[in-house]
């Protein structure tokens, strides 16, 4: 059972691609909360969900590729302008004029283009561990870009299993790994299953055509000044897919606040969600009326 | 004293008449605050302005009638027009485009005016109490009274006092029935001598006038609801759910009518600002900060299993005891919890001492209004009205807790420990739902005792003080984990807490634990005195008196009857050398000279000249005398004129240990001093002992805790 059952739910169809959307409670304003890596699909927001939904009215929906969304493999559809005209496919279908939209890691890139390119949809963007390229990378996902398209070694490590080749041949053993990743934290046997089933529900396919994307049309360092709605950045101290560095610099670009949690890695959401809840609320509380 | 001053104060003169404002605080956005003269002035907001001039810049004035504004008795000069002119006067000579007003009672009818008159000015309206006539329901007391208004009436009583003749001829009496029946909580004695002292400042026919003029240009119904309606400001009105001023029932139409926010406050009547000041004052910052959309600050938030153990340390300012029996007391924490980082909010002069010893002040200790400051005001000559002065330093309470919760509120401490930090042990019992940690009360006295000076009245308000204290611990045991007392069952002092109260030993060995007595300091064994003296300047064959009067500015009085008696006792007692420490706040050159008496101002390490001197003349501090206490140490004590605790708690523990010998400054002559100097210098003494593993025991109760 979940907590809370959407108030709607229905399809919206962009450019013949059906992406599924759910809308919970009526408060305002709305909050839009975004996909993120299409590796998983919209429950990963199921911690956020009742309690902003208390308050506002919610909007989450299936990005291309999981979820209640078409199964698409053109690379074109995963691309960070795409996902903004897709989610504003999905505002439009709900009657929404603006909302707060919120992001988690990839969601990063999404929200941004969001807010730089339909500025009057988006009253304030709160990113956590934004995946945008305003860092080094970790040092042991370096390699990941060049290694992806190689043949994976006989006795894979780690990131070794970032790769395509690897991903078709154990896609289960890799996102057992890569949310192991994620969640850092001590006790998070609950966080990485449901990760994992919600992984089952796309497939290397999937992932596959999402890393042929194009890249986005204003790099990452610039996107900011094409923003200019408040922006709250959340990121753990200890994520170990996009270093904390990454959020100094997002809150730092866009005049933003941000919110460090120590001993967190790269989704708070899940695992501090009464921490994240509230700052989310406080957030939206301060835009001002 | 007040927790705060202006930053600037002038007057704007209209009509002839000054009307006085005053400036606090510099940070965006303006509040102004009106209160509803000439009932009252701006000191209503005494417990507001400290906390929201951290946060905004705060305007008030008296209006005319009253404070330092002028009275005129002409109702014309009281009217609404009159009124709202010198709100935009005063806006105007302050520069302040725009502000959020904030209004009490029949004030908010101006501040509606000048909402509708000037939207561009008004950012925000908060209405407490608000006092907009035709909404909701009048209070009847008012409906049946006004009809006779200009009537002769013969012995008048109760509302019936709401008469012109009445009020112009019985002033005294009109308001302290008005005040006495808004004031609905219990125990509510001092905001009642307040409302009455502030109405009185004004006069009979002032007040008759005000009450004419505001009704002078009132318009219709009609139209006061068109211009609520079409309001085109936010608002926000708090409301006591048993105002018999103002009825709820019409805050709650004025929030309807405006589309605002309501906060009815349970259990509160009309004076929500000087009753409940801290849920007012958080209710208008989340009110002023969401309306602007205050942006959040950046921050750092630890995983709950991530945190180091952290305690926050409260060391009263009252009296200089606190400081060092604090500083061992968390030294002993620290051995028994080795990773535990302890933060102090403290003030002058204990500041000085956590500093010399390393500890971590915290920053927003700069925030706090002066407790030592007040208490130094509140005395004169050898006299300290030690009760009073707790209940006039009501403002200071408020603003140094409003510190204090943003301190808690943003330091994740798993555990505060307050030595008599009577703000936090208040106002944590007063709104139970801000307790964030685990809390440590400690003292080293319960209840407060009536001086005989004081009459009936202080024995009423002592009891009720300690009334109040009984209730707030029956009702919410959970805010004070564990309370402490610095001592011995056998040092409380034999009496009741007042009429129908329990006696104060009984109650506070049902509610305390007893840490045993914490000198912070071990004396010298007997065959080591003389190591100390020497190493201090003291020969042994001298007879060293040494005379201090602590650090709380109280104490020139007795320092010059000494030095009086000195000529005296050193014709007895040759040997006799004087040595007279007047303490950082009197100026020992400012002293009466002798040839051969010494006057130092400070003194490193006092406490070790104590231990050594072969007798001591103090106050009746604790600190000092139980320090003398565990030196087996001759000395004199001189309690403070009317000050209960050093007349009765203190002397009663004194009594116990056999210490001191206990003086009457009043009726000593300098000859008598003499005479007890020279008997009592050198006297072998055998005090009961001190323990010496207070801050041990202390320490253990707190660990608990963490």
């Amino acid at each position: 059972m979940r907590a809370a059952y959407p108030d709607e739910s229905g399809q919206v169809e962009r450019d013949g691609l059906k992406l599924g959307f759910e809308v919970f409670g009526h408060g305002d304003p709305t909050i839009l909360l975004l996909p993120t890596w299409t590796i998983i699909h919209s429950r990963f927001w199921k911690m956020q969900i009742p309690y902003l939904s208390r308050y506002y009215r919610v909007i989450s929906y299936d990005g291309p590729g999981n979820g209640r969304s078409d199964r698409v493999t053109d690379p074109a559809r995963y691309s960070a302008e795409s996902y903004a005209a897709d989610a504003v496919a999905v505002l439009d279908a709900c009657g929404v004029e603006s909302a707060v939209v919120v992001g988690l890691s990839m969601g990063g890139q999404y929200g941004t283009r969001l807010a730089a390119f339909y500025p009057e949809r988006v009253r304030g963007l709160a990113l956590i561990g934004p995946a945008l390229g305003l860092g080094d990378p970790l040092p042991e996902r370096a390699g990941i870009v060049e290694n992806f398209h190689r043949p994976y070694p006989e006795d894979p490590r780690g990131w070794d299993k970032y790769n395509l080749a690897y991903w078709h041949d154990h896609y289960q053993d890799f996102a057992e790994f890569f949310f192991g990743q994620i969640f850092v934290e001590a006790h998070s046997t609950k966080p990485i299953e449901d990760a994992v089933r919600w992984a089952l529900e796309g497939g290397p396919a999937i992932l596959e055509a999402e890393a042929a994307r194009p890249r986005p049309q204003i790099p990452d360092s610039e996107i900011f000044t094409k923003i200019d709605c408040p922006v709250l950045v959340i990121h753990g101290i200890e994520d170990r897919i996009q270093p904390h560095q990454v959020g100094e610099e997002a809150a730092r670009l866009s005049q933003g606040t941000l919110s460090s949690m120590i001993g967190s890695g790269h989704m708070p959401n899940v695992r501090d969600p009464v921490k994240v809840n509230l700052l989310l609320r406080e957030f939206v509380e301060r835009l001002g009326r | 004293m007040r927790a705060v001053y202006p930053d600037r104060e002038d007057v704007v003169i209209r009509d002839g008449f000054e009307v006085h404002y005053e400036i606090y605080g510099d940070r965006e956005p303006t509040l102004f605050l009106i209160p509803p003269s000439p009932i009252t002035h701006s000191r209503i907001w005494k417990g507001l302005i400290p906390h929201l001039a951290r946060h905004y810049r705060v305007l008030t004035l008296d209006g005319r009638g009253n404070g330092k504004s002028s009275r005129p008795t002409d109702p014309i000069a009281h009217s609404q027009e009159a009124t709202l002119g010198d709100l935009v006067a005063v806006l105007d000579a302050t520069n302040t485009s725009s502000a959020f007003v904030v209004a009490h009672c029949h004030a908010n009818w101006w501040a509606v005016s000048l909402a509708a008159a000037h939207p561009e000015r008004v950012e925000g309206l908060v209405a407490i109490e608000p006092g907009v006539p035709y909404l909701g329901r009048p209070q009847p007391h008012w409906v049946e009274t006004a009809p006779h208004w200009d009537e002769i009436l013969e012995n008048p009583t109760g509302w019936q006092l709401n008469n012109r003749h009445a009020i112009t001829t019985r002033h005294r009496d009109w308001v302290e029935f008005f005040f006495g029946e808004q004031l609905v909580e219990p125990h509510s004695t001092k905001q009642l001598e307040d409302a009455v002292s502030w109405a009185l400042e004004s006069t009979g026919e002032v007040l008759a006038a005000g009450e004419e003029g505001f009704e002078l240009d009132f318009p219709d119904k009609e139209t006061v609801e068109h211009m609520c309606r079409s309001l085109a400001v936010p608002t926000l009105t708090i409301h006591g759910e048993r105002d018999i001023c103002q009825h709820v029932e019409r805050g709650k139409a004025f929030a309807e009518i405006t589309d605002g926010e309501l906060i009815i406050l349970e259990g509160a009547g009309h004076l929500t600002p000087a009753r409940e000041p801290v849920e007012v004052n958080l209710a208008i910052r989340r009110f002023v900060d969401k309306t602007r959309g205050k942006p959040m600050k950046s921050h750092v938030w630890p995983r709950g299993m991530n945190r180091k153990k952290r305690a926050l340390f409260l060391s009263s300012p009252i009296g200089l005891g606190h400081a060092r029996r604090d500083l061992a007391i968390a030294e002993e924490l620290r051995a028994i919890e080795p990773g535990l980082e302890v933060d102090w909010l403290a003030q002058h002069p204990v500041t000085t001492a956590l500093e010399s010893a390393g500890e971590r002040v915290h920053p927003a200790s700069d925030w706090l209004a002066s407790e030592s400051g007040h208490i130094a005001s509140e005395a004169s000559g050898h006299e300290l009205h030690c009760f009073q002065a707790l209940r006039r330093m009501d403002e200071i309470l408020v603003a140094n807790f409003m510190v204090f919760q943003e301190v808690v509120e943003e330091g994740l401490y798993d555990l505060v420990i307050g030595d008599e930090a009577w703000d936090v042990d208040y106002y944590w019992h007063e709104n139970p739902e801000l307790k964030r940690t685990s809390n440590v009360w400690l003292t080293d006295f319960v209840g407060y005792l009536p001086m005989p000076d004081g009459g009936e009245h202080e024995a009423y308000l002592t009891a009720d003080y300690n009334a109040e204290m009984i209730e707030h611990i029956a009702r919410f045991p959970r805010i004070r984990d564990r309370a402490i007392f610095v001592g011995n069952p056998d040092d409380i002092y034999p009496a009741v807490f007042g009429p129908d109260l329990p006696k104060i030993r009984d109650w506070t060995e049902d509610h305390f634990s007893f840490s045993g007595y914490i000198t912070g300091f071990t004396p010298p064994t007997p065959d080591r005195v003389e190591e100390w003296r020497a190493e201090l300047g003291y020969d042994s064959e001298e007879k060293v008196c040494l005379v201090t009067v602590g650090g709380s500015g109280v104490g020139r009085a007795l320092l010059e009857k000494v030095i009086r008696a000195y000529p005296l006792a050193k014709e007895k007692i040759p040997e006799l050398r004087m040595v007279v420490v007047a303490g950082p706040r009197i100026d020992a050159e400012s002293l009466p000279q002798h040839p051969g008496l010494e006057l130092h101002g400070y003194v490193d390490r006092l406490y070790r000249h104590l231990a050594v001197c072969d007798l001591a003349v103090v106050q009746g501090g604790l600190t000092t005398t139980m320090e003398l206490t565990a030196a087996q140490r001759p000395f004199l004590y001189f309690p403070l004129t009317n000050h209960f605790e050093q007349n009765f708690h203190v002397r009663h523990r004194l009594d116990q240990y056999g210490a001191g010998r206990h003086m009457d400054y009043r009726s000593t002559d300098p000859d008598q001093l003499a005479e007890a100097i020279a008997t009592e210098v050198s006297r072998v003494v055998h005090y009961h002992p001190v323990e010496s593993d207070g801050a041990r025991r202390a320490a253990r109760l707190i660990a608990e805790l963490i």
